[in-house]
Formats: C-alpha cells, sequence, structure tokens
C-alpha cells in the first residue's frame, strides 16, 4: 500500500511548495537576513567617510606614531600637523572655514591620563569616539609601559591562558561561538515548532472537511499520517535547504564581491568568521529532522483528537511546553556545556534539539553524548510514531468533543 | 471469494454512543448487483450503519462482512464511498483532486486523469477543472466529490443520502448514473429520506425507524403485498356504502376518500354495495400504496412529522 503514502506525501509536498506563501518565505526571508547584516555596515561604511581623514597634532612626539597605524586600520587616513604655539588656532580658524573636518591634539597630558581632545564641527557618533578613545588610551599606557620594560603588546592583547587538559574529554570543535550557538537554537526551535504545527493543522482541516472518511477508506490511517509528516517534512528541508544554499552563496560570492567593490564594507569579513562550519550544519540538519519527527508526530496527534481551531491551540500547549522549557536553559548550555544539570537536560530526547545544539556549538559535547542523543531521539521517534498513530487512528474518524486523559488511554489500547 | 453473493450483511449489529443506541440488533444484506435504499427519517441510524460497513465504527455487537470478509483496506477500496458530510480539499484545483482520490485507490495518475476529464465532461465540469474546489458551489462540489467515488470504478457504490443538496436537474442526472452502473453490473447501496427518490431507483428497501428495522423487502413484493390493502374513490350521491366490516378508516387525499382496507378485506364487497346504492361512483382505484404510506404503516404515525415527511429525534447518527 505503499503507494497511497507515496500518493500522500506528493500532494502534501506539492500543494504546499507551490503556494505563494511558501515561495514568499522562503525567498524573501535569506534576502531580508542579508539585507539586514549588510545595509547597517553599509550606512555605517558611508557616515564615516566624510569623516575619514583625520588631522592629529600631537605634542607628546611619542604618540602621533603608535597611532597612526592604529587608526589606519580603523579606515582613517591620518595626517600629522607639527606642533607650534598657535597651531590649535589656527586649525581652528581652518576648521570654522570648512576647510579641514577638525583634527585631534595630543599632548603631555595624554600620555599620563590618556585624556586627548578632538576639534570638530559635526559631533561624531559614539562608536567613533569610543574607538578613538580606546585607541589613544592603549597607545599612552603601551608608551608607559615600554618605559618599565615589559611586553606592552602581549599584556595589552589580554593575556593569554593556556588550558592543559587533564582528562581526556571535552571539546571536538573549536572556540565557543556564542552567535551561532544562540541563533542555531532559535532558529532551531522555530523550524521545528512551525512545521510541527503544520501537521496538526493539516490534520485537524482533513479532519473539519471531512475528506479524512473518503480517504481513510482506501488506506490505513496510520499511512495517511505518515505520508502527512513525510510531506511537510520534505517541505521543510527544502526551505532550509533553500536558504543554506542562498546563505552559502552569499558567503561564499557575495561577501567577497561587495567588499571587493566596496571596501568600506571590510567589516563584513568579521560576520563570516563566525558563521558555522560543515560538520554544524550537518549536524544542525540532524537535530532538525529528529525533532520534527518527534514533535510533528505528537502534534499530528493533537489535531486528530479535536475538531476545532480553538480546541487544537489549547491542547497543543502541554506539547508545546517541551520545546519552551529547553529554551529556559540555553543561555546556561552555552556558557557552560559540561555540567550535569545541562548533560543531563540535553539527553532528554524531547529536549535535544535545542540543547544539544546549544552546547555543541556553544563549546564542547563528548562525541559520545552527540551519539546517545540521536539513539534517544531515534527511539522516541518510533514510540511517539507508535502513540501518536493509535491516537490519529480514533481521533480522525471521532467527532464531538476532546478526549480526557482517561479516555485517550483507551484510545491507545484499543487501537 | 466467499461472498456468498452478498455484497454486504450485517448480522445482529448493535451500536451504542454512551446511553444512546444508534442502531439495535440489526440485520441487513445488499445482494450483489442489487440497488438497494436505506430509508428511515434523519437520526434513524442509517449513516451509522454506513459507517460500520465502511469500517468507520465498530459495532457493539454482531458481525459486519462487506463481500463475505471484514471490511478491510483492500475490501473497502473497491467501494466507491460517498459520505454524509461531504469534504474536498478546498484549496486544490478540481482536476488534481481528483486523480489524487483516484491514485490513493490504486489507479495509475495518467489514468486517473484520463477518467476525471471524461467525468468532468460529462457532468458539464470541464471548464472549472482548474479552478480550486472553493471556488466551486455547492452543488458543484457535490458533483466533483461524486466523480471521487467512481473513478475506481468501485464494485459496490455506497452513498450517503446522495441526493440532498442537488437540484432536481442534477438530481435526475445522478439517477441516471446510478442506474447506468446498475446496468453495469455494479451493487449500489444509498441512505435518503426521500421516500419518492427510493420509489423511483430501488429494487429492494430497508425501512429503519427508531434504530430498528421495520421492513425489508424487494420494492415490487412491498407493494404488490401492500396494493390490496387501499382503495381511492370518488363519487356523488350517499356515501353510506362505503363503510363496513372491510373498511378500516377513511382518509381524503387530493380530493378522493383513501378506503384503508382490515386485512384480508375483499375490496369486491365494497363495489357491489356501491352498485345496489344510489350513488354515482366516478372512480373505484385499487391504489398503490407510495412508499411513504407503506413506511408510514409499518413504523406508526410517532415516526412522522407534520410536514409529511418523516422526522424523528434523537442524537444524529455520527
Amino acid at each position: 500500500m505503499w503507494h497511497n503514502v507515496w500518493a500522500v506525501i506528493r500532494r502534501e509536498y506539492l500543494q504546499r511548495v507551490r503556494s505563494k506563501w511558501f515561495i514568499m518565505v522562503t525567498l524573501l526571508a535569506p534576502i531580508i537576513m542579508i539585507a539586514m547584516i549588510v545595509i547597517p555596515t553599509f550606512i555605517a561604511a558611508r557616515s564615516d567617510r566624510s569623516d575619514r581623514d583625520l588631522l592629529i597634532v600631537d605634542g607628546s612626539g611619542v604618540l602621533y606614531e603608535r597611532l597612526a597605524s592604529d587608526f589606519e586600520a580603523s579606515g582613517y587616513t591620518v595626517a600629522e600637523e607639527p606642533w607650534t604655539v598657535d597651531v590649535v588656532t589656527d586649525l581652528r580658524q581652518q576648521a570654522s572655514d570648512g576647510e579641514i573636518g577638525g583634527f585631534l591634539v595630543l599632548d603631555d597630558l595624554t600620555l599620563e591620563t590618556g585624556e586627548a581632545v578632538l576639534y570638530v564641527n559635526e559631533r561624531p557618533s559614539l562608536i567613533r569616539r569610543m574607538t578613538l578613545r580606546s585607541a589613544i588610551a592603549s597607545a599612552a599606557l603601551e608608551y608607559q609601559l615600554e618605559q618599565q620594560g615589559l611586553d606592552a603588546g602581549a599584556m595589552l592583547a589580554g593575556g593569554e591562558l593556556r588550558v592543559e587538559m587533564l582528562v581526556d574529554e571535552g571539546s571536538d570543535t573549536d572556540d565557543p561561538q556564542f552567535f551561532v550557538a544562540y541563533m542555531g537554537t532559535m532558529f532551531l526551535y522555530m523550524v521545528i515548532l512551525i512545521y510541527a504545527v503544520s501537521v496538526m493543522r493539516a490534520t485537524l482541516e482533513e479532519k473539519t472537511s471531512r475528506i479524512v472518511e473518503v480517504i481513510v477508506s482506501s488506506m490505513k490511517p496510520w499511512h495517511l499520517m505518515l505520508g502527512k509528516i513525510l510531506g511537510v517534512g520534505a517541505v521543510s528541508l527544502t526551505q532550509i535547504a533553500v536558504w543554506l544554499s542562498m546563505g552559502a552563496l552569499a558567503v561564499g560570492a557575495g561577501i567577497p564581491m561587495l567588499i571587493a567593490a566596496r571596501p568600506e564594507l571590510a567589516n563584513l569579513d568579521t560576520v563570516v568568521a563566525v558563521l558555522p562550519g560543515l560538520w554544524l550544519l550537518i549536524l544542525f540538519v540532524g537535530l532538525f529532522l529528529f525533532g520534527f519527527f518527534m514533535y510533528s508526530g505528537l502534534y499530528a496527534a493533537v489535531g486528530a483528537m479535536c475538531s476545532t481551531d480553538e480546541e487544537a491551540q489549547q491542547a497543543q500547549f502541554p506539547v508545546m511546553m517541551f520545546l519552551i522549557i529547553p529554551i529556559l536553559f540555553v543561555l546556561q548550555a552555552i556558557q557552560e556545556p559540561l555540567t550535569p544539570l545541562v548533560t543531563w537536560l540535553s539527553l532528554f530526547p524531547l529536549f535535544s534539539p535545542v540543547l544539544m545544539w546549544a552546547r555543541v556549538a556553544g563549546g564542547g559535547v563528548p562525541g559520545w553524548q552527540i551519539g546517545l542523543s540521536f539513539v534517544l531521539m531515534g527511539a522516541t521517534v518510533i514510540g511517539v510514531a507508535w502513540l501518536a498513530g493509535r491516537i490519529y487512528k480514533v481521533g480522525i474518524l471521532m467527532a464531538g468533543k476532546k478526549p480526557s486523559l482517561p479516555e485517550l488511554w483507551r484510545w491507545v489500547r484499543e487501537a | 471469494m466467499s461472498d456468498d453473493g452478498f455484497a454486504v450483511k450485517l448480522e445482529g449489529v448493535t451500536k451504542r454512543f454512551g446511553k444512546h443506541t444508534a442502531v439495535l440488533d440489526f440485520d441487513f444484506e445488499v445482494p450483489r448487483g442489487t440497488i438497494c435504499g436505506l430509508l428511515g427519517p434523519n437520526g434513524s441510524g442509517k449513516t451509522t450503519i454506513i459507517r460500520m460497513i465502511m469500517g468507520i465504527l465498530h459495532p457493539d455487537e454482531g458481525r459486519v462482512s462487506l463481500f463475505g470478509s471484514d471490511p478491510d483496506v483492500t475490501r473497502r477500496t473497491k467501494v466507491g464511498y460517498l459520505p454524509e458530510e461531504r469534504g474536498l480539499y478546498k484549496k486544490m484545483k478540481v482536476l488534481e483532486l481528483l486523480t489524487f482520490l483516484a491514485e490513493i485507490r490504486g489507479v495509475s495518475r495518467s489514468e486517473g486523469r484520463k477518467r476525471a476529464g471524461v467525468w468532468l465532461e460529462r457532468l458539464g465540469l470541464t471548464e472549472w477543472s482548474d479552478k480550486r474546489a472553493e471556488d466551486l458551489s455547492k452543488g458543484m462540489q457535490q458533483k466533483v466529490q461524486f466523480i471521487g467515488t467512481v473513478l475506481h470504478d468501485p464494485e459496490l457504490l455506497i452513498l450517503d443520502e446522495p441526493f440532498s443538496g442537488l437540484d432536481p436537474i442534477n438530481q435526475d442526472v445522478l439517477e441516471e448514473i446510478v442506474r447506468d452502473y446498475h446496468a453495469k453490473g455494479t451493487t449500489i447501496l444509498f441512505s435518503t429520506h426521500l421516500m419518492h427518490q427510493a420509489e423511483k431507483l430501488c429494487e429492494r428497501v430497508c425501512m429503519i425507524s427508531n434504530s430498528k428495522k421495520v421492513l425489508d423487502a424487494e420494492l415490487k413484493e412491498l407493494k404488490a403485498a401492500e396494493r390490496k390493502g387501499v382503495v381511492a374513490v370518488e363519487f356523488e350521491g350517499p356515501d353510506t356504502w362505503i363503510r363496513g366490516p372491510e373498511v378500516d378508516h377513511v382518509e381524503e387525499v387530493n380530493g378522493a376518500l383513501h378506503l384503508i382496507l382490515r386485512d384480508g378485506a375483499d375490496h369486491q364487497a365494497i363495489l357491489a354495495r356501491g352498485v345496489q346504492s344510489e350513488a354515482r361512483i366516478l372512480r373505484f382505484d385499487l391504489v398503490e400504496p407510495t412508499l411513504h404510506e407503506i413506511f408510514v404503516r409499518h413504523a406508526g404515525a410517532d415516526a412522522v412529522g407534520d410536514a409529511g415527511m418523516p422526522v424523528l429525534a434523537g442524537a444524529s447518527g455520527t
């Protein structure tokens, strides 16, 4: 009877993929995401451009050399104006005449306290002030430390803490990548929820429109449920694949091209640096699939036992809790992926998609734990399919009010 | 297949919903190749019976068999089932929807598409084949659903209230299609509360009232058996002659008087009395009773509502 399942998958897939809504979301979402990263960088780069020439008056005599390279790395073109008694007065005049945008004055006080004066016509942005301020302060500090005979560069880079593992346990991945861990968790949570709810809605629609009576007259309810879940699953994979390849295209070709065309967008490179690697992407898709199969089964059962949207909204709540609870532990999982609480929680199959991702992307999880969680999720998928299949079989043809828990249990036993 | 000549057979079937008994100790057979009507007022249990035949509900007691065995998926797939509550995938285009319905019953996609096209043409829906189901009128949707029922050339058609919601012209179209299938040897079981519809179409009727079977017979035999019971008369002059030991009571129907005879009474005696009386007899006619009258006679007047349409209180047959 597999041609039935195939027919259901095919129908479900084509109906959804061809809908305007799907095409719009699939294509627009990544474009919006990319725009959200590119446009602010672009705007920031543009607004900086008019202020990129910086004239420096160095009264201390030692700071200009140190600062010049720093400032140039931040995108400034620097020039030195020799120190004279009247230099500030002259430059002020030039600035108010509009000949120059502004200038920076450093003196001996700067060497002692890091204090400097920036003369400008337009108030500089906070970021610009911060950049200048910290560059000046560290140049001054560096100078002072060198006077003491210390390795100022290493000190100022934040020192170094070398970690020597005493036990052979821990990270397969490198540094914690908070951005990837956190965004990935939210994304997993969202796609699992959205697509599992799709299965519930589709089930409910078939039930309330009564077409299910006709369909189930020629196929087993279990096959119908399986076809629906696989069909919706295929839709979700299509969407994720489109998103990932658009992302890869943007990162692989788009950003370098953009940077080549507009050197002021060089900051985008830092975005690329935090993106996940291939192994993380595979893990992501794996966690999504297992999560989707667990939750879509549960949601199908919820859809089958309800008769109205309102009822389903309420009845889905307990299932949704299992998706929400792990979200509460995400930060902890990213920061301290190896504490017992987080470890045990992440091995609980219904929490695994969200928490295992947070732990893996956030830092280090022993490989065997990842393997174990997939085994446990696999077993749960089978268990859920069995349980949900039975509820579905009875519920899908049942009219009237939602069953109570004991009634539900009777369905499971008798089906 | 050991189906002992019956497409459908129910033996001592009882179905309860909570405290409500929907069907009680029901025996029923549909011989292969017949058109059989399941008649009864709303809520009498027709839909429950049909749903048990389709394996949607399971009897609490008794046994339901389809083609001589349990109504499993394989046997149900040989049935074209039109449920009482009509549903389609609203967002789907008509032709695709029909192809899908054929496909899940084992008809290949290309064949299903071809057959659907032929049917859409026959029912005047060709121009709608690329429209979404939700854009069709109720009546058109019902026709589409009917097409979905027959695309896989079922051996047995089970139609739950197929005529309700159709205008008279389309009722005739459907009737003609049912006759065609009958001529091809397809077994047909349909339920209706419209007695005149059943009267035109059925070879066999089964009447239900209050969850129980009140009648189950060949329509011809039934009518023949009931025929002697009623005489319609029209006359001028005194009416004393129509009263006598043979007559149970008199009803006025459309300007004529219907004499309802007692069991075994001979109408000949009444006629003889009339001829000898002063009355001038204009009409003396052995009336073939309508199914409605037969139903009322067997189910009792309680089962009949004011409009002459049998109506019954009670839960619907879900």
